[in-house]
């Protein structure tokens, strides 16, 4: 594949060495009060941006770290030092 | 080698080295450097194959695998390019594509009927009515297609990859590609030329003017190449073919093994900072009637057949060319003996005027604005009808070999399939690069270029581009390279021409397909304007050749049919792969690698019989008596020893460890203890259960923990993801493989035990769910836990791996008296089954959830600052009634139904079985199935549907669970 990523522990490497993600959401919410539907919208709701985002990737051939980067989805290219819209 | 010129200075083979081919069961002679065309052509061989369409007799035509006219079964491969395949002693061939043979194809007589097939005859003809179709599809079926595969052919020979990086990748080893990649290394980069001949060289190597300072260039190419092969900095891969160009610099290529290399074909993915494409010049074929005679073919064809190969094309040739290759073809060919018959060239101007002095000189008729209108010839080319361009004075000529050529096609492929783009150039007369990819530089004849010295400069110029591109600094010497370019002669004067006037019925515009100018007009007549469009509905373009044929006459034609501007079209896009290459290549070596236990060899010694289990490979019987019996009851009666090690275990320790495990695990754990073992589960967000197993407390803020054997390779994955925001200060270590594990089994288990320890064991000491470490054997440190997955007494042994044998051997040893015996994974998988005890991905599947599964005790509900994966979505599971649950099966009859048959009613499917066997400790045939709410119910008896039942369902009761030893005595003894 053409996607390289940049681990922040090994460097640049070949997309095959990662696993992805999901797109970046914030941390979990607090469960007290939190609706079902809020809930599912976090579990299960994307927002499949065309273009530049933040999401999270995992170095699974590496050295076994989650990190996020910003990609273009359109190129299917790690962005570095992007403005995520 | 009696039917070559042996004496040329420009041979690429060795005819000291014969090889011999088998072609309708007559061998024939090549030597050493042939093609498997080139053999043939050389004994004799003219027609190839057969035509997809119209079985029109076909023949060598530009020896670079542009069509599919020399596609032929080598070794049982069909579709093979002859024309690419070097000759190998031994091979077989066949030719494609015909009833009976190429020489006599009994379907010939359809190229009559081409009038009955205008363009998009399927699309028309086939649709009404519907119930036709089946009958023509078989019909249609039986005469598409090119080459035959026998179902019984397997592909022997090693496919293996590499993926090598490297600064600049330099496509195509011709003078300029070899000049690009020297100025990139001379700049200290390292470089990967990729050259699809098996020598570089380009159109050097086979030519012999002279440069200007009287080196023959032939002789300037290998000099290059000596240099090219002599620098470390550059790693040439020869007889590469491109697949595919793509963005952030990738490459990928593959490269067919000769006799000396280790793989049959290799694929070649290349990660570069640069691209350099110098792929140069196809030629553009001359269209006229019967285009594709066997006889006809390009200069280069017939260039090449005589000063790479020393084999003259044929006897009396007539030249219809417009390009001054086509002129140097002409005289080497005069000089070896051909008998030029005329030469007829579209260009009235810009000639080079030594090549006109030597035809001259050689007294050959040279007619400028003249070109082939018609071939004659059956099977094989035996005239052609020259004239000018508007048809007139025109006159025939016998002749056997017709060199046949409108100028060159820039090969724009590798950057319009990346996003690139040509324009049409009206100097050139061709569509040269406009919109060029990221970081990709081009060189040579792409650019129109004709000139040697240009050529070259062009390749210099761009490595250093390439540098730059990759972060060096060479302004001055861009600067110089750009000036030194710019003074030496610009592209080439081309023409556009196409087509003379003639009806175009036999005038093919694409031989794979069998297109001709008639069917482009019909589609153009039928309102498909672009070529884009017309590709589609004539097919042209969308053979083997991936449209090397059709590719700037179809645009040229569209535009002068029309009369619009030929700037207003474009050739085809293109695909990867540029190249066809097998599917064995894309998949590699076998890449099915399987884990083996400490105990795999020792096992298999015991008559183990190994079944593919995950990623592992496990002694799944003992003997051929696939229900276990004996293995079984020797662990119901006496003990069974039995090898765990594909179990997950790992350690987690540090500040947050507890915040770690709680996030992933149900139950709440700050409950787990030193000494005692802990049985608890993960859910995914659905609350659907992805995991169980044990965890202990080592000691302060440190656990140790199992999980199932096919979620050890997801499980720190998993507990970093669903920790990754808070920045938890917690360490993983997975100890899978370096520890083994034995499990022994059975009443006798603690007798077996205690004769090799010097603790204290007994039910007190260690009682079930408790934890101890001991030494065994003297000085071997062990981990044990008191588990009870099959119901007995049972001991789980973490043993480090390299202890595993020894520790195994003084178990048996200890156990002989108690009758010890090996039990597998088939004999645990009944036993656990008998206690009620579930296997995930068995007794559940992507929406079980824990309490389906009976599992429900283990959810400590009451911790929402841990936020517990899967805790919600149970939540809400609980209010809902109408989920599958697990329940026990006990058969009516005596019939064993196999895993995963559903159950039923009269309408619907309710259920399924997951496990159920013939049990030895319990009466009958037990299992474990999910069903749904109102069928849960012990005492309701369900249908079982199984394959070839026959509409005779099977029925079972939904009894208890579990089957065996419900109080728990026997595991708890
Ligand atoms: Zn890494």
């Amino acid at each position: 594949m053409a996607l390289t990523l940049t681990c922040p522990i090994c460097g640049e490497r070949n997309g095959y060495e990662f696993k992805y993600g999901g797109e970046d959401k914030g941390p979990r919410p607090e469960e007290s009060g939190l609706s079902p539907e809020a809930w599912c919208d976090y579990v299960h709701m994307n927002n499949c941006v065309a273009g530049v985002q933040k999401e999270w990737w995992y170095h699974r051939d590496g050295c076994g770290v989650w990190f996020t980067t910003e990609r273009d989805t359109t190129s299917n290219l790690e962005i570095h030092n992007a403005e995520v819209s | 080698m009696m039917n070559r010129i042996t004496n040329l200075p420009t041979l690429k083979i060795d005819p000291s080295k014969a090889v011999s081919l088998k072609y309708h069961d007559i061998p024939y002679q090549g030597c050493a450097g042939d093609t498997v065309a080139t053999a043939l052509y050389a004994g004799g061989v003219r027609i190839f194959g057969r035509s997809l369409k119209y079985h029109r007799p076909r023949g060598l035509y530009s020896l670079d695998g542009e069509c599919s006219n020399t596609c032929m079964e080598i070794d049982a491969i069909p579709n093979e390019r002859s024309e690419n395949l070097p000759a190998r002693d031994g091979m077989v061939v066949r030719e494609q594509n015909v009833k009976g043979s190429a020489e006599h194809d009994k379907l010939s007589f359809i190229d009559k009927l081409d009038w009955a097939m205008p363009a998009g005859f399927y699309y028309h003809t086939m649709h009404k009515p519907a119930a036709l179709w089946p009958l023509a599809m078989k019909q249609i079926r039986k005469a598409a297609g090119l080459g035959r595969l026998s179902p019984d052919f397997r592909q022997t020979g090693r496919f293996d990859e590499i993926f090598p990086s490297t600064e600049v990748c330099v496509i195509g080893g011709g003078p300029s590609g070899m000049q690009a990649a020297l100025s990139a290394a001379e700049q200290g980069l390292r470089v990967i030329l990729l050259e699809a001949r098996p020598w570089l060289g380009g159109f050097y190597d086979y030519r012999t003017v002279q440069d200007d300072h009287a080196v023959p260039l032939y002789e300037r190419g290998r000099k290059l190449a000596e240099k090219v092969s002599a620098h470390p900095g550059i790693r040439v891969l020869t007889h590469t073919s491109l697949v595919g160009t793509y963005n952030n610099g990738l490459v990928t290529a593959f490269r067919r093994g000769s006799s000396e290399d280790s793989f049959a074909e290799r694929y070649i993915e290349i990660r570069a900072k640069s691209v350099v494409v110098a792929t140069g010049c196809i030629e553009r074929p001359l269209l006229f009637e019967n285009n594709e005679r066997p006889g006809v073919m390009q200069a280069g064809c017939a260039h090449r057949l005589l000063n790479t190969f020393g084999i003259l094309p044929g006897k009396t040739a007539v030249f219809a060319v417009g390009h001054d290759l086509g002129l140097e073809a002409a005289l080497d060919l005069h000089d070896q003996g051909v008998n030029i018959a005329c030469i007829a060239d579209l260009r009235t101007e810009g000639q080079n005027p030594d090549l006109l002095k030597a035809l001259e000189s050689r007294d050959i008729t040279y007619q400028p604005g003249q070109t082939a209108l018609e071939a004659h010839g059956k099977k094989l080319l035996t005239g052609v009808v020259l004239g000018s361009m508007d048809g007139s004075s025109q006159k025939t000529l016998p002749c056997d070999l017709l060199v046949a050529s409108a100028g060159l096609t820039p090969v724009s492929g590798p950057l319009t399939i990346n996003k690139g783009s040509v324009a049409y150039d009206a100097h050139t007369g061709s569509f040269l690069p406009d919109k060029l990819p990221e970081n990709t530089r081009v060189a040579g004849r792409i650019l129109g270029l004709g000139d040697p010295e240009a050529i070259e400069a062009s390749g210099h110029l761009a490595g250093l581009q390439a540098a730059q591109d990759c972060g060096l600094d060479s302004a001055a010497d861009l600067q110089k390279a750009e000036q030194a370019l710019a003074e030496l002669p610009g592209p080439e004067k081309g023409t556009d021409f196409v087509i003379g006037p003639v009806s175009g019925r036999k005038s093919f515009i694409c031989f794979d397909e069998d297109t001709t100018i008639k069917n482009i007009k019909q589609a153009i007549n039928k309102g498909f304007d672009v070529p884009e469009l017309i590709k589609r509905f004539t097919s042209a373009g969308t053979g083997p050749g991936q449209g090397g044929i059709p590719d700037h006459n179809l645009p040229l034609f569209t535009a002068l049919y029309q009369g619009s501007a030929q700037e207003s079209v474009r050739p085809t896009n293109r695909r990867p792969p540029l190249t066809p290459i097998f599917l064995s290549t894309y998949a590699g070596r076998n890449h099915d690698m399987a884990k083996r236990t400490p105990m795999h060899d020792r096992q298999k010694q015991d008559g183990g019989i190994f079944r593919r289990l995950g990623v592992w490979r496990r002694a799944r019987y003992f003997s051929e008596d696939l229900s276990c019996r004996q293995e079984v009851e020797n662990v119901r009666s006496n003990v069974g020893i039995f090898d765990g090690s594909t179990l997950g275990k790992f350690r987690i320790h540090g500040p947050d460890c507890l915040k770690a495990l709680d996030r992933v695990f149900v139950s709440d754990m700050h409950k787990v203890k030193q000494g005692r073992i802990k049985y608890t589960a993960m859910c995914n967000e659905d609350g659907c259960v992805i995991d169980d197993g044990v965890i202990t407390k080592m000691g302060e803020n440190d656990y140790f923990f199992t999980t199932s054997t096919g979620r050890a390779g997801a499980t720190v994955e998993w507990i970093r993801y669903h920790t990754r925001y808070e920045g938890r200060d917690f360490h993983m270590v997975n100890l899978t493989d370096a520890f083994g594990v034995i499990n022994l089994s059975g009443p006798n288990a603690r007798k077996v035990i205690e004769k090799v320890v010097d603790q204290d064991i007994s039910n007190e000491a260690l009682p079930f769910s408790g934890v101890k470490g001991f030494s065994i054997g003297q000085n071997v440190e062990v981990f044990v836990m008191r588990l009870g997955f099959v119901g007995e007494l049972s001991y789980e042994i973490h043993v480090p791996s390299s202890y595993m044998e020894s520790v195994w051997d003084l178990l048996l040893e200890a156990g002989q008296e108690f009758g010890i015996m090996n039990f597998g994974v088939e004999a645990q998988n009944v036993l656990r089954m008998e206690k009620g005890h579930i296997i995930l991905g068995q007794e559940s599947e992507q929406r079980t959830n824990l309490l389906d599964v009976h599992l429900g005790f283990l959810w400590h509900r009451d911790k929402p600052e841990a936020k517990t994966v899967g805790s919600l979505a149970l939540k809400q599971a609980e209010q809902d009634p109408d989920r599958l649950k697990l329940v026990g099966l006990k058969m009516q009859e005596a019939k064993v139904p196999g895993d995963g048959c559903v159950i039923v009613d009269e309408s619907r499917i309710r259920g399924y079985v997951c496990t159920i066997r013939k049990s030895f400790s319990v009466d009958g045939i037990v299992g474990l199935a999910l069903v749904e709410g109102p069928l849960a119910k012990p005492g309701s008896v369900v249908s079982i549907y199984e394959d070839e039942c026959k509409g005779n369902l099977l029925k079972a009761d939904v009894v208890p669970l579990p089957f065996y030893d419900p109080e728990g005595a026997r595991m708890k003894a």
